[in-house]
């Protein structure tokens, strides 16, 4: 007898045994025969691709049997299956190098959600209720194909509007041709954050539109301009790994590190030297360090496309004397020439922007400054330097093409969370309220598929076929094609297949090139793009232009700066308990908002910490308990991002407050781009402290609030 | 020659960002208590990442700590234990025997260090998040103290495979949840009896000091200071 029928007939004894044994079902337990073949207690390693970023790092994920809860063909009993016990990173992968960042190490809570969309739902309530009814799958597809032939019948397909999240992954490529061939609109890359000011940088100075790798384990000085190197910006773990060579991988040769921002990232923490400037200014401090360079002959001017980009570089720059740049930046003369002189002393040394210095209404002017600086420094395509990833995938967001979605009869959400991160001005929850109708792939009711009218839940990561061809974090390429890890927890689909079946099911049917996702998993990214021609920067970005913030600085006094946490980034990982219950690294709070204030403004304003503070932009307010942070500028708020969501699973809904709700729609002139750094606010002490603070620091304590009555 | 498993912790390398802490969860079967009861004091991190403040803006700098068990080989924890729960192990592990503790909480008060953490409920893992539990690590149930170990289980893997193939532990063999999610390299675990593993070599660094040492409490875990560079 084989092994297999061996457990066969035993598991039918033993089921017909129960079943005989207990009068009521409720206490029956079926137990189903496992199709796969398992050693209890032996762990294996299967590889996979990690969702939280969009940095693509491949994980082994530690797989080991256990007992599954599971519905089979309408009846629930449990089966044995091998099942995700830990992520780790990938040693081979030149991405993650075998570390995992916080919200990797977390994602597996995603696949183990009590909360999860577990088949396909209907609304039932009131658009944002999140009252759905429960149906089956071949209905719900019936329904978006009916959908979709009813809008070609009437040759309305351009009414038609997809919205996704940035990645780097053959799925973009599925929805998009699925949105052409369908004749729709091509997708809407929502990323309110994201780096497409520096992409287009890249393309004026480089010819790469795309984020660059930075060489930072051969560097030996990296001044960063708001970039969040190792916390939150662009390849978290790679650039940390390179960060941890530079620092002590050579013998007798340690890397410095410079940061220039107005309030300490987790980058600005580990920065030998951390140089605050006035927000908007992060540019004219670059050019004010390529003055001195050029200026003091220390390097060979540099002519190329990146210097032929900034206005008045030829004629060495003479806007940009140190004493000018002091005036402007609030960054001492001395200091500006002593950090020259040290970047080309310290070669091979490497400039990067990113994050907040990006998004002002004259981002692509820093953007285009530091690549400047980086070319005078020799820092590009050199050791040390930055390096542009041959075939890195880079999606183009745009945050403002989110008011076509007005005009859209049938939207089609994957994995976006635009009622969230959008800024309440731009509407979008009003949009989502009077769209005809609404569809989302998402595992969870978060804030944007509450409003949908079907949710048609797709596998998670480890259920399902993953690729990546990440944008940077290599030097060469990397693609990595995984199979699922583990059998689907629930009645889920992938989303691929979803879709390879409802073109398959139009009256006039779409013909795509893959037949399955496995099929798209595996078939080849699109290979590298030749350089593009040099292309001229649009409008004035070549010349500093004063920054504009919305809000009268009378009356609004302070800049608002939102800003990723290392826990949440965009606000994508707040429904994970671990990382709700993570100690912020700067702060150590959990499972809160915050408003981060200089103590010099506390004092003047009287606010203690914890007390509740009233946070007030032209678009709204919000109110938050105080952190009193050192490390901020006196006339800057800062705020984390990640928390205020509506709805997003039992740990997240209704907890704390989301600063993007109150941002302007402020715009990078020359991009487009959400220029979330250029809100101004005023905040007032509203309340005395409550206890919405949570600190893990300080309330180490045996009775921390002895007395009180909870 | 017996093992003697030590930690070295390079603060020039460490950037703060909490991957270990997260991985320790993940490994440790570690529960979250909830915003109430972290409100409380009750938050459990056997791995912390403290950070300290020093100067006024503008001239701010930071510096991070992650700090764990210290597996102390003079442990005030161990001799204040009616029960012998804390106890020494031939490999100089500060363990925990989980079935013995009852409670008292004095090992955490004897503790200068701030690392062990009391169990006021019975953890939940509300289903299915039940199904990432590491079979490998007993989940404490409520009156129990508990703190890092090591990863004693995935030293114990280590050991029991090498025997298997009949061959000695080698550097590397064992690592730590938190060493092994950790991006910048900064923590390092091993073998201090064997004076080649890289754990012996970064704790014998003149960068390298031990937290509170002058208590005596001769830890096991090393932290080679950050280097400055203005």
């Amino acid at each position: 007898m084989e092994r297999r029928d061996f457990i066969k007939l035993t598991a039918i004894s033993s089921a017909s045994a129960t079943l005989a044994s207990c009068g009521n079902p409720e206490h029956q337990l079926i137990r189903f025969v496992p199709d796969e073949d398992l050693a209890p207690g032996i762990a294996e390693f299967k590889p996979s691709v990690c969702p939280a970023c969009a940095a693509g790092c491949a994980v082994n994920v530690r797989v080991m049997q256990a007992d599954v809860d599971t519905v089979r063909n309408g009846q629930s009993g449990v089966v044995t299956m091998s099942v995700a016990k830990k992520l780790e990173g990938q040693p081979k992968d030149p991405i993650s190098q075998g570390g995992l960042c916080a919200r990797g190490q977390a994602s597996i809570q995603i696949t183990y959600h009590p909360d999860r969309v577990t088949q396909p739902l209907k609304r039932k309530g009131n658009r944002g209720s999140g009252d759905f009814t429960p149906v089956s799958w071949d209905e719900a597809i019936g329904e978006l194909v009916g959908k979709l032939d009813t809008i070609a019948a009437a040759g309305d397909q351009k009414s038609i509007a997809f919205v996704t999240r940035p990645r780097r992954s053959r799925r973009a490529a599925l929805i998009a041709e699925f949105a052409s061939k369908l004749g729709a609109p091509a997708p809407i890359v929502f990323d309110p954050m994201g780096d497409e000011v520096v992409r287009r940088a890249n393309a004026i100075s480089f010819g790469h539109e795309q984020l660059a790798t930075i060489d930072l384990a051969r560097s030996r000085f990296v001044i960063s301009f708001g970039a969040d190197l190792l916390g939150t910006w662009n390849s978290p773990v790679a650039q940390s790994a390179g960060y941890g060579a530079m620092r002590q991988g050579h013998p007798q040769q340690r890397g410095k590190l410079a940061v220039v921002e107005s309030r300490m990232s987790i980058t600005g923490a580990n920065a030998d030297e951390w140089v605050p400037v006035k927000p908007g200014t992060e540019g004219v401090l670059a050019l004010g360090l390529a003055h001195v360079i050029v200026a003091n002959k220390l390097r060979p001017s540099s002519s190329g496309r990146a210097a032929a980009a900034i206005e008045g570089w030829s004629g060495g720059l003479a806007d940009y004397a140190p004493a000018r740049v002091e005036q402007i930046t609030g960054v001492a003369a001395k200091r500006i020439e002593r950090l020259a002189r040290e970047l080309v002393d310290f070669r091979p040394a490497v400039a990067v922007a990113g994050g907040p210095a990006v998004a002002h209404s004259n981002g692509l002017f820093h953007a285009l400054a530091v690549n400047a600086l980086n070319d005078l420094l020799g820092a590009v395509e050199q050791p040390g330097g930055v390096f542009f990833t041959p075939g890195g995938q880079s999606p183009v967001a745009n945050a403002q093409s989110l008011q076509s979605l007005s005009a859209a009869k049938l939207v089609v959400i994957d994995e976006a969370n635009p009622v969230y991160g959008a800024p309440v001005a731009l509407k979008v929850r009003e949009t989502f309220e009077k769209a005809p109708f609404i569809v989302s792939f998402g595992s969870f009711v978060d804030d944007t598929s509450a409003y949908a009218d079907l949710i048609l839940p797709d596998h998670t990561f480890l259920e399902s076929w993953v690729d990546t061809t990440p944008e940077s974090g290599s030097i060469e390429t990397v693609t990595t094609v995984a199979g699922p890890v583990m059998k689907p927890l629930h009645q889920t689909r992938a989303t691929a297949d979803v879709l390879i079946e409802v073109a398959g099911r139009l009256k006039s049917p779409i013909a795509l090139p893959w037949k399955t996702a496995e099929e798209l998993a595996k078939s080849p990214a699109p290979g590298p793009q030749p350089p593009q021609a040099a292309r001229p920067p649009e409008g004035t970005a070549g010349r500093y232009s004063e920054p504009q913030f919305a809000g009268d600085a009378a009356q609004f006094p302070f800049h608002f700066l939102p800003f990723k946490t290392p826990q949440f980034g965009d606000g994508s990982t707040a429904h994970l308990p671990w990382l709700q219950e993570m100690p912020d690294p700067l702060t150590s709070a959990m499972w809160s908002s915050w408003v981060e204030i200089n103590p010099a403004t506390a004092e003047r304003l009287q606010i203690a910490q914890g007390d509740l503070v009233d946070i007030t932009s032209p678009h709204g307010t919000l109110r938050a308990p105080a952190m009193i942070f050192p490390a901020i500028a006196p006339d800057v708020i800062a705020m984390p991002v990640g928390q205020g969501h509506v709805t997003f699973t039992q740990y997240a809904s209704g907890r704390g407050v989301n600063p993007m709700a109150i941002l302007a729609p402020a715009t990078e002139a020359a991009t487009g781009a959400l220029a979330w750094a250029a809100t101004r606010v005023k905040i007032a002490r509203a309340a005395a402290a409550d206890r919405s603070l949570i600190m893990f620091a300080g309330e180490m304590r045996e009775h921390p609030h002895e007395g009180e009555i909870r | 020659m017996a093992h003697r498993w030590g930690m070295a912790v390079d603060l020039d390398k460490c950037t703060g960002c909490g991957a270990c802490v997260t991985a320790c969860h993940a490994e440790n079967n570690i529960p979250i208590v909830g915003p109430a009861e972290a409100a409380r004091g009750r938050a459990m991190h056997w791995l912390r990442v403290e950070r300290y403040f020093e100067g006024e803006f503008p001239d701010v700098r930071v510096k991070f700590r992650p700090v764990m068990c210290q597996h102390c080989d003079a442990a005030p924890c161990e001799p204040v234990c009616p029960t012998y729960a804390s106890h020494h192990t031939d490999e100089g592990l500060n363990a925990q025997v989980y079935n013995r503790c009852i409670g008292t909480r004095y090992c955490a008060n004897a503790c200068p260090y701030n690392v062990r953490f009391f169990d006021f409920f019975n953890p939940q893992w509300p289903k299915p998040l039940h199904l990432q539990l590491n079979p490998d690590v007993s989940v404490r149930e409520v009156g129990v103290m508990e703190k890092c170990t090591f990863c004693v289980q995935r030293i114990n893997a280590a050991e029991i495979a090498a025997k298997a193939e009949k061959r000695e532990l080698k550097d590397g063999d064992v690592q730590t949840a938190c060493a092994q999610a950790c991006a910048a390299r900064a923590i390092v675990f091993g073998d201090l009896n064997d004076p080649e593993s890289e754990v012996a070599r970064l704790s014998r660094s003149p960068r390298a000091g031990h937290l509170l040492e002058d208590l005596g409490t001769l830890p096991k875990v090393a932290y080679l200071e950050r280097q400055t560079q203005v």
